[in-house]
C-alpha cells in the first residue's frame, strides 16, 4: 500500500478540519480526491506530505511513518496549493536549485529533461517573474517531478490553465501513471477527475463520505447512470448531510 | 544543505539589489562620520582616540542595524512568498535552512565591516592603533551581530511575519542601544549598572574605550567584555531552539 491514512484527525482549535479519516491508496494508482471548499482536503494533504502533524492517527507512505521526513521527502512529489516561486531566478536556476536540494546525480540533464517535459525549453533562461500564470503551473509541476518521485500530491494542478494547457499536463500524468508513478489528485473540474481517476474519495466537513470507483460512486450516492459532477452535489450538499 | 541557502540568499540579495543597497549606505554613512571627524571645527577638537571610539560606535551600529533589518525578513519572506512549503517538502532539515539563513545576514556584516576598514586605517593614521581597533571591532562585532541575529531569527519563526519580526527586533535593539548610549555618569545606579554589565552593546562600546582610550589593547586586557556577549549569544540560541521546537510542533504551514 502506497498510502494509508487510519483514523487521522486535525482541528485548529474549535474547528476540526479533518475527522477520523480512514482510507488507503494502493502503489499505481490514480486516485482523486474530492470535496467542497473548507472540507479539509488541503489539511489532508498537508498531512500527507508531513508539512502539518495529525492530532491522532496513523499516516504511513509506502509503509514510512509521515513523522519520518527524511525518508518520506525523497519518495514525494507534490504541487501544493501554496504555489510561491523564487521570481528573481531562471526556471532553470529554479529546478537546479532544487535537483541540488535532493541531491540529484547528473542535475543538468534531469532540469534539461524536466523543462523539455513540462515544455519551458525555450523560455528557461528567463526569470520566473516574467513566466505567465500556466508557465508557473508547468514550472511547479517539473520541481515535483525532480526527484523521480514514487507518489505525486497535486493539489489542483491545472488551475488557471488554457484548455491546451490542461490536456498536456494530463497526458503527461497519464504517463506517469502508466509508468508506475501513485497520483494523488485533487481538483475541483471534476470532468478532469472522472477522465484519470481509477479511484475517488470525496471529503465532506472533514469526514469521508464516500470512495470507490465512478460505478461504486453511484450505488453509494443512490443515482445509477449519473455524472461525478451529480454524485458530488449529492452526497456534498447540505440538505443531505 | 545549508550552503545551498546561503548562496541561495546572497544571490538573491544581491540579484535584487537588497544588500547592495545596503553596503552603499553603509559605506555613505562611514564617508560622511569620516569626513565631519576629520573635517568639523568643533568635532577636529576631539583627541583622535575619541574620534576612532565614535566611528567605532557607528560601524558596530550601522552593522547591527542593517543585519537586524537583513534577518527580519530572511525567514519571514519564505512564509510570506508562500515558498516554504516547496523548500521543506525536500529533505532540507530546519537546522541547515537556519544555518543557511544565518550565514546571509552574518557574510552582510562581513562586507560591511570589510567596507569599514579604509576609514579606519585613515582615521587612525598616526597612532599604532589601527590593528588592536579593527581586531577588537571584528570580534566584538560579531559577537554582538550573531546574537541578534539568532534573536531575531527566534522571533521570525514565532511571528513569520516581516513587519511583526522587524518591529519587535528593532524595540529590543533600541532598548539595548539606548542605555549603551548614556554617559558613564549617568550609569551610577546599582540597576543601570547591572543592566550596563549584561547589555551586548554597552560591553562593545566599553571594550572599545578600554582599548582606545585607556590603551588596553590586547585580548586578555579586555577579558571581562568577552562572557557577556558570548552568554548573550547562548541566551539567543537556547531561544531559538525553543522557537525551532514549538514552529516544529505547529507544522511548516501553519493553518489559521
Amino acid at each position: 500500500m502506497m498510502i494509508s491514512v487510519k483514523n487521522v484527525s486535525k482541528a485548529y482549535e474549535a474547528n476540526v478540519a479533518v475527522d477520523c479519516l480512514n482510507f488507503e491508496v494502493p502503489t499505481g494508482e490514480f486516485f482523486g480526491f474530492l470535496g467542497p471548499n473548507g472540507a479539509g482536503k488541503t489539511t489532508t494533504i498537508r498531512m500527507l506530505t508531513g508539512m502539518i502533524a495529525p492530532d491522532s492517527g496513523e499516516i504511513a507512505i509506502d509503509g514510512w511513518s509521515h513523522s519520518d521526513k527524511s525518508k518520506i521527502a525523497r519518495l514525494l512529489g507534490v504541487m501544493p496549493e501554496s504555489r510561491g516561486f523564487y521570481n528573481w531566478m531562471t526556471g532553470e536556476e529554479y529546478l537546479s536549485f532544487f535537483a541540488k536540494l535532493y541531491d540529484i546525480p547528473e542535475k543538468y540533464a534531469k532540469v534539461s529533461q524536466l523543462l523539455s517535459l513540462v515544455g519551458l525549453t525555450e523560455r528557461k533562461h528567463n526569470r520566473v517573474a516574467t513566466y505567465s500564470r500556466g508557465m508557473k503551473q508547468r514550472l511547479g509541476l517539473a520541481r515535483a517531478l525532480i526527484n523521480d518521485p514514487q507518489v505525486l500530491f497535486l493539489d489542483e494542478p491545472t488551475l488557471g490553465l488554457d484548455p491546451q494547457g490542461q490536456e498536456d499536463i494530463q497526458h503527461l500524468l497519464k504517463r506517469l501513471n502508466a509508468a508506475g508513478v501513485t497520483i494523488f489528485f485533487s481538483s475541483h473540474l471534476l470532468n478532469e477527475v472522472a477522465s484519470l481517476c481509477t479511484r475517488i474519495a470525496i471529503i465532506n466537513r472533514g469526514r469521508l463520505v464516500a470512495q470507490g470507483t465512478i460505478g461504486e460512486l453511484q450505488i453509494q450516492a443512490k443515482l445509477p447512470a449519473s455524472s461525478l459532477k451529480d454524485i458530488f452535489l449529492a452526497l456534498t450538499n447540505p440538505a443531505n448531510v | 544543505m545549508y550552503k545551498l541557502i546561503w548562496l541561495k540568499e546572497l544571490k538573491g540579495e544581491l540579484y535584487t539589489w537588497k544588500s547592495t543597497a545596503w553596503l552603499l549606505a553603509a559605506s555613505l554613512l562611514f564617508s560622511f562620520t569620516s569626513y565631519l571627524l576629520l573635517t568639523n571645527k568643533e568635532l577636529t577638537l576631539l583627541d583622535q582616540t575619541e574620534l576612532l571610539w565614535l566611528l567605532g560606535k557607528v560601524i558596530v551600529g550601522v552593522g547591527l542595524l542593517v543585519v537586524t533589518i537583513d534577518a527580519s525578513s530572511i525567514i519571514s519572506s519564505e512564509f510570506e512568498q508562500e515558498t516554504a512549503e516547496s523548500l521543506f517538502l525536500t529533505p532540507l532539515a530546519l537546522k541547515d535552512f537556519l544555518l543557511g539563513k544565518l550565514l546571509a545576514p552574518l557574510t552582510l556584516w562581513i562586507l560591511i565591516y570589510l567596507i569599514s576598514v579604509p576609514y579606519i586605517i585613515v582615521a587612525s593614521a598616526g597612532s599604532r592603533l589601527a590593528l588592536p581597533f579593527m581586531g577588537h571591532v571584528f570580534l566584538l562585532g560579531t559577537l554582538c551581530v550573531l546574537g541578534f541575529i539568532l534573536m531575531t531569527f527566534a522571533i521570525a519563526l514565532l511571528y513569520r511575519s516581516s513587519k511583526n519580526t522587524l518591529t519587535t527586533a528593532f524595540v529590543i535593539l533600541l532598548a539595548a542601544a539606548v542605555p549603551a548610549l548614556f554617559a558613564a555618569t549617568l550609569k551610577s545606579g546599582s540597576v543601570l549598572t547591572t543592566v550596563s554589565k549584561i547589555n551586548p552593546l554597552d560591553n562593545v562600546f566599553s571594550a572599545l574605550d578600554n582599548v582606545l582610550v585607556d590603551y588596553q589593547i590586547s585580548l586578555g586586557q579586555n577579558w571581562q567584555f568577552y562572557p557577556p556577549l558570548i552568554i548573550f549569544g547562548l541566551v539567543m540560541l537556547g531561544l531559538l531552539s525553543a522557537a525551532a521546537r514549538r514552529f516544529r510542533q505547529q507544522g511548516i504551514i501553519r493553518n489559521e
